[in-house]
């Protein structure tokens, strides 16, 4: 009831670079986003981000994650490379923890976050241990304990 | 957009020539429901939410969450002047966006006569646009509104049209000023030395407060009795706010024995019992703040749909998350393993070959055909690690889900 009122909300105006893609229902939308200063390694590129919400919405926060969409879909989408972002779209950002999350937050602002997250990065590389992550993880989001070491990028 | 379904947002003022309201509009809506203020509190903090929504918050985390300083509920403090606000806010809003769209329509329309070469009567137009306006507006069949399209189209000069009146005066009286060296109270208008406005102002604070400090003549106010001044008056009996209770110390059959006494279901485990505690609470509280509080009947609806949603009878997401579903009474077996047949399947093939590898590794002479006949039992076993292969309900997902829970 509380997810509904706030998510029914349509976004018309949304902030540069951020375009909503599905929100057709209450638990999941996917949004489009592009960096949008001449940073090398996003340079023209746009990502797709999964929220997934659930009914305690806004007080704990959505799933987030990039998602990937093949080139045959017409909107080819990867995930973008940044130290705290795993190959499978799993985002390390400690406002979508239980404990860096707070209730003001909204899906412009998430995205928005993650847009000066990604300017702000200059590492072409995956965060340590990507592949074990990757290979091991069957946990849900919210059940991953990162450990937000690296408060620089 | 459907119009029947369209819901007000601070963003509906973006495209009128009124765009300015839609950070004032946004400025009266919680932060964290989005949400006009209900029942607004103000926190130690001094950030102002719905009483509701701080209560829940506050009852997750303990901290604001503009600003993350630790907070409780018991520091939170009314805030009606912003529930006046928001409250005289939405009474003027339909009018005020409605005169401002139509705005937009006769700017749109006074574009395209641009074009054409009628230009000049249009600027005649924004002249003398009371009389000129007038036949326009008859001839779009609003008779009745007449008198509103004048306004509207006037609006240029007097963009904010609820409040022109307030404009003009005190441009009048700054044009006055020099003249007689009199200044008009704000309240009654009457002319006076500009040092006695403050000591005349205590008059009428004086005139307003006295029936509230009598209300034991209910009489005496009825004309204050406005819209305005409800809000100021307590309710005559404040319902008795909910204590919170530390549950840590409680026993189950203890917090049952609360619940019961609240009036409030008492089924299910402490967990679902804490829960449903502290939301009655929230719910309770927040009524308390209420000018014109809600019957426990109401609020005990409100409680059903908690309980519906988040509850005890919340529908679980995906039922990979929730192990102790398929613990639940009205476990639905054969729904369950339709749907999941495939994962099932999958599984399964998963542990064979792992099995079929181990059992060759250690045991060369088994054959894989004998790993076969002892192939797991399907459904009610996948939960388990299968053969060594381990199934997506692993202890420690378990163990998150039900702190998870209690959050």
């Amino acid at each position: 009831m509380f997810a509904t009122k706030r998510l029914s909300k349509m976004q018309e105006h949304l902030p540069p670079g951020i375009a909503i893609v599905k929100c057709d229902n209450l638990e999941e939308w996917q949004m489009d986003i592009k960096i949008l200063d001449q940073n090398p390694l996003y340079l023209d590129q746009t990502y797709r981000l999964k929220f997934t919400f659930n009914n305690k919405y806004p007080i704990e926060p959505p799933e987030v994650q990039f998602i990937q969409s093949p080139a045959s879909t017409g909107t080819p989408r990867s995930i973008p490379m940044h130290p705290h972002i795993y190959s499978n779209g799993i985002i390390c950002l400690d406002l979508l923890g239980s404990a860096g999350w707070s209730p003001v937050q909204t899906v412009e602002s998430v995205c928005m976050s993650l847009q000066s997250m990604l300017t702000a990065n200059n590492r072409d590389e995956r965060p340590a241990g990507d592949k074990e992550f990757i290979a091991t993880n069957r946990r849900r989001i919210r059940d991953i304990n990162f450990v937000y070491e690296d408060d620089n990028v | 957009m459907d119009q029947s379904f369209e819901i007000p947002d601070s963003t509906d003022w973006l495209e009128t020539p009124l765009s300015l309201l839609a950070p004032f509009e946004s400025s009266l809506r919680c932060q964290v429901c989005k949400d006009f203020f209900d029942n607004p509190v103000i926190t130690s903090c001094s950030h102002t939410f719905c009483s509701l929504c701080i209560r829940r918050c506050l009852s997750t985390e303990g901290k604001c969450p503009a600003c993350r300083s630790s907070d409780q509920e018991l520091k939170l403090r009314r805030n009606w002047a912003v529930q006046e606000l928001v409250d005289a806010f939405k009474l003027a809003r339909p009018n005020v966006l409605d005169l401002a769209r139509r705005e937009n329509v006769r700017l749109a329309k006074g574009e395209e006569d641009i074009d054409e070469p009628t230009q000049k009567k249009r600027k005649i137009n924004q002249v003398e646009e009371q009389e000129l306006q007038v036949p326009e507006a008859n001839s779009q069949g609003r008779r009745t509104r007449s008198q509103r399209s004048i306004n509207s189209s006037a609006e240029e000069r007097t963009v904010p049209q609820i409040v022109p009146e307030v404009i003009e005066d005190s441009q009048d009286d700054e044009e006055y000023m020099p003249e007689d060296g009199l200044v008009a109270c704000p309240i009654c208008f009457r002319k006076m030395k500009e040092e006695a406005v403050f000591p005349h102002l205590n008059v009428h604070q004086q005139e307003e407060e006295a029936p509230r400090k009598t209300p034991t003549k209910p009489t005496s106010f009825g004309l204050l009795k406005g819209t305005s001044q409800r809000g100021l008056t307590l309710p005559s009996k404040q319902p008795e706010r909910l204590p919170a209770i530390n549950y840590s110390i409680l026993k189950d059959n203890a917090l049952r024995k609360k619940l019961r006494d609240l009036g409030i279901p008492d089924w299910g485990q402490k967990q679902l019992l804490q829960r449903r505690h502290t939301e009655w609470m929230n719910l309770w509280n927040a009524n308390c703040d209420s000018k014109c509080p809600k019957s426990k009947r109401v609020l005990l609806q409100e409680l059903d749909i908690w309980e519906r949603t988040q509850g005890g009878h919340a529908a679980v997401p995906s039922p990979f998350t929730t192990s102790n579903n398929v613990m639940r009474k009205d476990f639905d077996a054969n729904e369950w393993s339709n749907n999941h047949d495939d994962d099932f399947k999958r599984l399964i093939a998963n542990a064979r070959k792992k099995s079929g590898a181990q059992v060759r590794s250690i045991i060369p002479e088994t054959s894989p055909s004998s790993s076969r006949q002892r192939e797991p039992q399907p459904q009610q076993d996948v939960g388990l690690p299968v053969n060594g292969a381990r199934v997506e309900l692993s202890p420690d997902t378990d163990a998150n889900h039900v702190i998870d829970l209690s959050g």
